[in-house]
């Protein structure tokens, strides 16, 4: 018996204080960790209206065990599931992490309206609940472009984030993947929370050891509006193009529209995946492109001889009273008055006048070789353009901003017309290059950058750097790089001509089609030359003339010139920010917009 | 009438009341601790398994003070007559409703009574009163095949339930008998022939083959022909090293003891085979190790030994046990079987030794008593109950430690169970009473 009690008394010893192994095992029997998964932050447009919230999503889980005396013809006719497919998803609940008296996912992120229709019947089924939980959701629908979306995190950014990055995901965590969800991601993800559980022996959650909080993530509060935003996409439908619509006092943007648009609801929920790959590779028209900010390829047309006009005054090689004959033989032009000074030339648009003007800012007359001279003239002018945000990428807070193109001397040396075959150093003079005088040639810009151009004159001279969010939380503040004015190469007396002269091209120039009877719109219309088929339609517009409070640039691809789509689509925007009722001309100019089929008449092109 | 109330009182042996009560008393408490729940914490709940455990105990005690008031020669005499009940309560259980797939209760009420727990007091009053039979002695054959039958009515009764825990549980009458002058080579011959029946039973769960020079065999067969070849030894052994004069009934001995050895060990393998069921197969194999397996037959001794391991040197205090009992469930049958995973864990390696230590000063307590006694009589009972409750200490703890294959027997005054703790109370009471009368009588 002493025995006995002297084996026990060892064998105590050495489970209970000698040998550790039993408490770690207790550990695993007892403990679980769960990760408390912060609220994402919402996103709001300037007057608070909420742009993306939440869903309500149901799941319907399945607890096998409990799976008794039900109708399983009932049950699949009312989920709209074959008998085999139950039976796979029974069984599938009983496999794995699974296990059968455990409730698992059986069909996922049923909508609203789908578990409303099942929800009555849910009772009657032994071992089947329902979960609420959220999805991202966009109650407007809109802005798809720039909101992104939310997607659980790939793999490929699961294993950069562990080994190189901050390890902070795992891998069942939803991400941002693209628009201001993945810019903010940080922002808006907050931070997760831990809480440490007891469980009994089925793995219920028993008693609550410690609880670590989840910080909810901030809300952003954008500076879109989201009924012009919503306005403008209605006005896009059957267009391709671009609307960028922005405060020129702050550089917020107002609208950032692309067209074609779609759903942002498509992207959140069940169907993701049969959307994504359907708006990726089964639309021609390419819906997932973000044409404002990615397409910098678009040549701007006669609005960049706004710029041209500013630099060369600038530069001194024209005042503003310089004059210079309407010559159609150095490049094409149409009948107008003499462009006596910059104002008229604007005005009218004219080629020739900007034609000299360019021929002025290239060839100055420094050095005796027309080559080695324009070398010098184009990385001055270049210089001067860039300082208008043109040519250089705008680091506005959206992700896949390009930054188009302005050409300087290397780009002319090695690049162009191709990098096998360029002209060559001191191959190249004004000659070779004076497209670039009326906005064609090897100018590339974004609509953003034309927009901002349309700021940047609003404010004579100086512009903020373009973007989306005014505030990352409810007190929080914009990113102090957007604080930052940028000053271009061009002073503010400058300016007036030019607005002068914008105001005259809406008053009774080429862009009579956007003027509004209560409001001075100042704008300038573009027409950019297309080979393959209908030119592209441009328009950049500020108003009203006096402290301005919208600057705007409509790109219709195809919409043949600036006066007739761009500026009409441009002035309706206006025309709603400014006076939130259309006028009867507006809504007269609103149906034929609607109206207008740029896309169907032409079905075969790419 | 007072005065004799005095009398028996003055005289009752405090130690073993003391340690009786302690061990009650802390087994009520760490059954109250086992199954408290926040939403009703009063003791006294008919719901709640320590409210029954405490009606049990308030039961138990007032027939103890009855059995304290009745005359020992009462109590012997009525041996049989009790015996006969408890046997025919055995008869009448195996026609009640099945309960856990064993036809073990009467169940009355809220209430069930497992006839087996009193089969322990009433064998050991028959089996004491026998012996104590003036010219009745334990040398003799008869005397033998008389306790023999006396223990194994009862227990071929409780076979039948099933409930091969309290049979086994009858085995440790062999103790008493030892002790009343059985002679010592049988219980040496059981102890060969447990060790001899647990390694037959070892090779055969192994599985194991075994290559001789290119000759590949199962274990067991290795094992029998291990047996034949030491029989072989031990009669050459016995050739050279014995006396001439000695050898014949050694050789008996010898050729005897192997064949019923070999014999042991097929009827192992035959058991193993045909007797046992694979319940009964994975928990010897779990508990030779060959099966580390903690989801099925493994779980309990992976869960209990968890808890235990748990509690550290100092334990988890009272009330803050994680894994042994109701709310977390982590060790099954944690109120009976199990209950000492419940203090293990909340007192640790302090109390668990603190209890084994009083479970051995009880133990030590019944033998000295048993053995200061005039009376044949009560020097039996007691060797009886010390047995039984040894038994059960040492296969229950055993078990729960790791060191035995689950055996479903009750940890005594600890384990939630009325009649185990009715069964068991009377047994130390009817012990009390005979022992504080020992000087008034001589028998």
């Amino acid at each position: 018996m002493l025995v006995v009690t002297l084996v026990f008394g060892v064998r105590l010893l050495y489970i209970q204080v000698l040998n550790d192994d039993w408490k770690i095992r207790a550990e695993q029997i007892t403990q679980h960790k769960v990760t408390i998964h912060p609220a994402r932050g919402f996103l709001y447009d300037r007057n608070g209206e909420l742009l993306v919230a939440v869903n309500q999503v149901y799941d319907i889980l399945v607890t096998p065990k409990d799976v008794k005396d039900i109708d399983t013809a009932q049950f699949c006719s009312l989920f709209d599931i074959s008998r085999k497919e139950f039976l796979q998803k029974i069984e599938y609940a009983c496999t794995g992490y699974n296990v059968s008296y455990k409730a698992s996912t059986f069909i996922e992120s049923m909508s609203k309206e789908e578990y409303s229709r099942i929800a009555p019947n849910l009772k009657n089924f032994n071992g089947f609940d329902s979960r609420r939980r959220t999805n991202r959701g966009y109650p407007y629908g809109v802005a798809a472009h720039v909101l992104g979306y939310v997607r659980k995190i790939s793999a490929e950014q699961y294993s950069e984030d562990q080994n190189v990055g901050e390890k902070y995901y795992n891998q069942n965590d939803y991400v941002g993947v693209t628009g201001l969800e993945k810019v903010y991601e940080k922002e808006l993800r907050g931070e997760r929370g831990s809480a440490f559980f007891l469980r009994d022996y089925a793995g219920n959650d028993r008693t609550n050891l410690e609880e670590n909080y989840a910080i909810a993530g901030n809300n952003l509060y954008t500076s879109l509006d989201v009924k012009l935003q919503a306005y403008g996409e209605l006005l896009m439908t059957n267009k391709l193009g671009s609307i960028v619509a922005i405060e020129p006092a702050t550089g917020e943007i107002l609208t950032l529209i692309s067209a074609p648009s779609f759903d942002p609801n498509k992207l959140s929920g069940r169907e993701f995946s049969k959307n994504y790959k359907e708006l990726l590779n089964n639309d021609t028209l390419k819906p997932i492109i973000n044409r404002p900010i990615y397409n910098d390829n678009y040549r701007p047309g006669s609005i960049f001889k706004l710029v041209q006009a500013l630099i060369a005054m600038q530069e001194g090689v024209i005042t503003e009273n310089t004059g210079f004959a309407c010559n159609k033989t150095l490049v094409n032009c149409h009948n107008h008055e003499h462009p006596s000074n910059v104002q008229i030339a604007i005005k009218h648009s004219c080629n020739p006048y900007f034609y000299q003007v360019y021929k002025r800012l290239i060839q100055r007359g420094e050095e005796s070789s027309i080559f080695k001279d324009s070398r010098l003239g184009i990385e001055k002018w270049n210089a001067s353009v860039k300082s208008f945000g043109l040519g250089t990428k705008l680091n506005t807070d959206i992700p896949g901003v390009k930054p188009g193109r302005i050409p300087d001397a290397n780009y002319y040396d090695n690049e162009f017309p191709s990098k096998s075959n360029p002209y060559g150093k001191h191959r190249w003079a004004f000659s070779t290059i004076y497209s670039n005088s009326i906005g064609e040639g090897e100018i590339g810009v974004s609509p953003l950058q034309m927009a901002n151009l349309a700021a940047i004159i609003a404010n004579k001279g100086y512009y903020y750097t373009p973007h989306l969010v005014k505030k990352i939380g409810k007190d929080g503040s914009k990113r102090p790089e957007y604080l930052q004015k940028n000053y271009t190469m061009a002073a503010a007396k400058y300016f007036d001509p030019v607005a002068n002269a914008m105001e005259m091209v809406v008053e009774n120039g080429t862009a009579r089609a956007a003027k509004i009877d209560s409001i001075i719109v100042c704008g300038k219309t573009g027409t950019v030359q297309n080979e393959t088929f209908n030119d592209h339609s441009v328009f950049i517009a500020f108003a009203p003339k006096e402290n301005p409070q919208i600057a705007i640039a409509v790109y219709v691809e195809y919409g043949t010139w600036g006066g007739v789509w761009a500026a009409k689509i441009a002035s309706l925007m206006i025309e709603k920010y400014l006076l939130k009722e259309l006028s009867e001309k507006g809504k007269k100019k609103e149906q034929e917009v609607l109206d207008a089929l740029i896309l169907d008449k032409h079905s075969d092109f790419k | 009438m007072e005065n004799r109330a005095k009398n028996i009182i003055g005289k009752v042996d405090v130690p073993l009341l003391g340690l009786f009560l302690v061990l009650v008393l802390a087994g009520l408490l760490t059954v109250y601790s086992g199954s408290f729940s926040e939403e009703s914490p009063q003791i006294y709940s008919l719901d709640k398994a320590y409210g029954k455990q405490l009606v049990w105990i308030t039961i138990s005690l007032i027939i103890g003070v009855l059995i304290l008031t009745l005359e020992g020669s009462f109590i012997r005499n009525s041996a049989y007559i009790v015996y006969g009940l408890v046997t025919l309560m055995l008869l009448i259980v195996l026609f009640m409703p099945a309960i856990k797939g064993a036809h073990s209760w009467f169940k009355i009420g809220g209430f069930t009574i497992q006839p087996s727990e009193f089969a322990k007091f009433a064998t050991s009053l028959a089996i004491a009163h026998f012996l104590s039979t003036t010219g009745v002695k334990i040398q003799e054959t008869k005397t033998k095949m008389i306790v023999f039958f006396l223990i194994a009515i009862p227990g071929f009764l409780i076979l039948q339930q099933p409930d091969p825990g309290t049979l086994l549980v009858f085995f440790s009458f062999i103790f008493v008998m030892y002790r009343e002058g059985l002679s010592g080579n049988i219980l040496l011959g059981m102890l060969f022939a447990i060790i001899i029946g647990v390694m037959a039973i070892f090779f055969k769960a192994s599985e194991a083959n075994v290559n001789v020079f290119g000759w590949v065999f199962a274990a067991n067969y290795l094992y029998l022909f291990i047996i034949l070849i030491a029989t072989v030894l031990i009669h050459f052994g016995i050739t050279y090293l014995v006396m001439p004069r000695y050898r014949g009934k050694k050789y008996i001995i010898n050729i005897a003891g192997g064949t019923m050895a070999l014999l042991l060990v097929f009827s192992c393998n035959y058991a193993y085979d045909t007797v046992f069921k694979d319940r009964h197969r994975d928990r010897f194999e779990v508990m030779f190790g060959l099966k580390l397996d903690r989801k099925g037959v493994g779980y309990n001794s992976y869960q209990a030994l968890s808890a235990i391991g748990s509690g550290g040197p100092a334990g988890k205090g009272y009330f803050k046990g994680t894994l042994s009992n109701d709310k977390y469930k982590h060790v099954p049958e944690q109120s009976t079987d199990f209950i000492f995973c419940s203090w293990a864990e909340e007192w640790g390696f302090l109390g668990s030794f603190l209890l084994i230590i009083l479970y051995t000063a009880f133990l030590i307590r019944i033998i000295m008593i048993a053995e200061r006694q005039k009376s044949k009589f009560t020097r039996i009972f007691g060797y009886c109950t010390a047995s039984i409750l040894f038994f059960h200490y040492m296969i229950n703890i055993a078990m729960v430690i790791g060191l035995a294959p689950v055996i479903g027997i009750p940890l005594p005054f600890f384990s939630k169970g009325g009649s185990a703790i009715l069964g068991f109370s009377i047994m130390i009471f009817i012990l009390l009473r005979m022992d504080s009368e020992r000087k008034d009588v001589l028998r």
